[in-house]
Parts: C-alpha cells; structure tokens; sequence
C-alpha cells in the first residue's frame, strides 16, 4: 500500500515538474509548481515528518508561490515569445548534462541499495513538533538566531529594490532619467508647454522626449 | 504491491526532479521561470534530507530542511524585488536582454 502511494506522488511530482519546464507560460509554471510541492508534502507524510509537511504546504505552496503568482500578474508577463532563441546550442547541452546527472545519482544508488532497508519509521517521534522545537531551541539555536538575522536583511533589501529611484512631488517639473536639467526644463516658463508628464521608466522618458534610445546597443561602443 | 518504499527510491526520486530543475534554469528564458525552477531544486534537497533523516531516526535533517525553507523564503522576497527592478528598468524580463551591468 505504500509502495503504491509512493509511485502514486513520485508520479505526480515528475509530471507536475516537467510540465513545469514543459509550460510557455509562467502562469501554468507556477501551477505546475504548486503540485510539484503538494506531492512532496505528502511524501514528507509518508516519511514520517508531518511538521515538515505543513510547514511545507504553508510555506512553499502557501507563501511563496502567492508571491511568485503576485509578481507575474504586478508584471503582466506575456508567454515567452518563440521568435528567437539565440542560445540554441542550450537545449542539447542540458539534456547532456541532464543524462550525466542522472547516471551520477544511479551510480550512486547503487551503493545505496546495498544497505538494509530501514526500520519501519512510523513507530519513532523523530517528525514531531516536539523533537524538532527542541533540537531548534537546543543544539540549533545559533542558526536559528541567524536566520532570524537574514530574514531582516531580506526584508530591508526587497523594499530597497521595490521602491521607486525618486519620489517625485506633484507640481515639480523634472524629467526622469536627465541627470543634469537644464534651465529650460525646470522653469516652466522658458518652455512654451510644460505639462507634467509621468514616466516609469527611462526609456519610456527619452521616447517621450525624443531623445535616441539609451538601450540601443549600436551607441554603446 | 505491499512494500514499504526504500530509501533509495526517495533518493531517486530527488535526483529526478534536481535535474529537471537543472534542466529548466538551463533552458528557460524568463526570470520568473528560472526562478520557479531554482525553487524546484532546492526542493528536491529537501526530499534528501527528509529521506536520510527518516532512514537514520535523527531530527537533524528536518530542522535543516527548516533552515532552507526559511533562507528559500528570504530569496523569493530579494529576488522577486530584483526580478522587479529589472522588468522596470528594461521592460522584459528575458534574460537575453538584461546583459549589461548598466542600466
């Protein structure tokens, strides 16, 4: 019966993440992903590690990929287009290096499968709350205290990258993207027409203003 | 069928799907993409450790598999702000495009 359940998850994890890989669009990738982590959950189950299986419903699937979810739709990211690969010598390079791994790990687990089968796990506390609270509070507590340090830095460094370069105030007539304005710029009143125009980025600014196109690539010589 | 499963096919298991993951970030053109299959690797790590952890009856390598989840937490947030970032500086988030350190 468990034997049975297990190729039943195992089944559902490859699939889920290969139609992961398989997916064009990040939508279903991300959906895909979630199965991938359901299965695994119940696997942990299986192991006998049931915090470890709702911490991973909770974290993984729960927080994570709410995020991941979040930033595809924030972005309005459109299926990968098909018209270029400039890389196509990729594909077989990582089916290649996809076959050495796989003949590593068998190679592996052939020296594995000599041992003895373990005891039946389900009859120890190993996965309960209990054991895992009090390895984390005893013998781990310094990771755990430095975890809690990363997390912060984690925190401080996502809203430093999330936010907006400047803060424009609403009557001020800057450019974005011009380092150095010009006195025609900021005085409306040399300029004829000085409507306040928002941009969200520079090349967005520099089309507006006419400017050539600071990306392209044949200037940067 | 009434076996209980070995350790080694959770072994086997976890080498398939790291290199799917390997596979995808090699592969795939989006951020957001290689993203999910960086995530995808440090998952099929975790099915190691939770394996070797059952096999052994020590609670050393699920509080490992804690201390990643939570690091894999803290990388979702930064690199999720950097994906960000990119995508409003250059306006794609293929990765063909953002080869240049400058913006």
């Amino acid at each position: 019966m468990t034997g049975l359940l297990f190729i039943l998850f195992a089944g559902l994890a490859v699939g889920c993440a290969i139609a992961m890989v398989v997916q064009r669009n990040p939508l279903y990738s991300a959906i895909s992903l979630i199965g991938v982590f359901i299965s695994l959950a119940a696997l942990y189950v299986m192991l006998a590690a049931p915090f470890i299986a709702a911490v991973q419903v909770i974290v993984y699937a729960g927080a994570i990929m709410v995020l991941v979810v979040f930033v595809i739709m924030l972005l309005n990211v459109e299926e990968e287009a098909k018209k270029r690969m400039r890389l196509r010598f990729l594909i077989p390079t990582a089916v290649l290096l996809a076959g050495v791994l796989i003949a590593e790990a068998a190679f592996v687990l052939y020296f594995v499968e000599a041992h003895p089968s373990p005891p039946d796990p389900s009859s120890s506390n190993v996965g309960l709350t209990a054991s895992i609270g009090t390895g984390l509070f005893t013998t781990y507590l310094l990771p755990f205290e430095i975890t809690s340090v990363l997390l912060l830095m984690a925190i401080v460094g996502a809203m430093t990258l999330a936010q907006r370069a400047t803060d424009v105030p609403p009557g001020a007539h800057v450019v974005p993207g011009a380092q150095v304005l010009t006195k025609q710029t900021v005085d409306p009143q040399a300029v004829g027409d000085a409507t306040p125009v928002v941009t969200r980025s520079t090349v967005e600014a520099a089309r507006l203003l006419g400017e050539d196109d600071p990306h392209d690539e044949s200037k940067i010589d | 069928m009434n076996t209980v499963p070995h350790l080694s096919w959770y072994l086997a298991l976890s080498a398939i799907l790291f290199t799917i993951g390997v596979v995808g970030v090699i592969i795939k053109r989006n951020v957001i993409s290689m993203f999910m299959c960086i995530e995808l690797m440090l998952n099929a790590v975790n099915l190691t450790f939770v394996a070797f952890s059952s096999y052994f009856r020590d609670v050393t390598g699920q509080l490992f598999v804690f201390i990643v989840m939570t690091v894999a937490a803290a990388e979702a947030a930064v690199g999720l702000g950097i994906i960000i970032a990119i995508f409003r500086n250059r306006e794609s988030l293929d990765v063909d495009d953002a080869n240049l350190l400058k913006l």
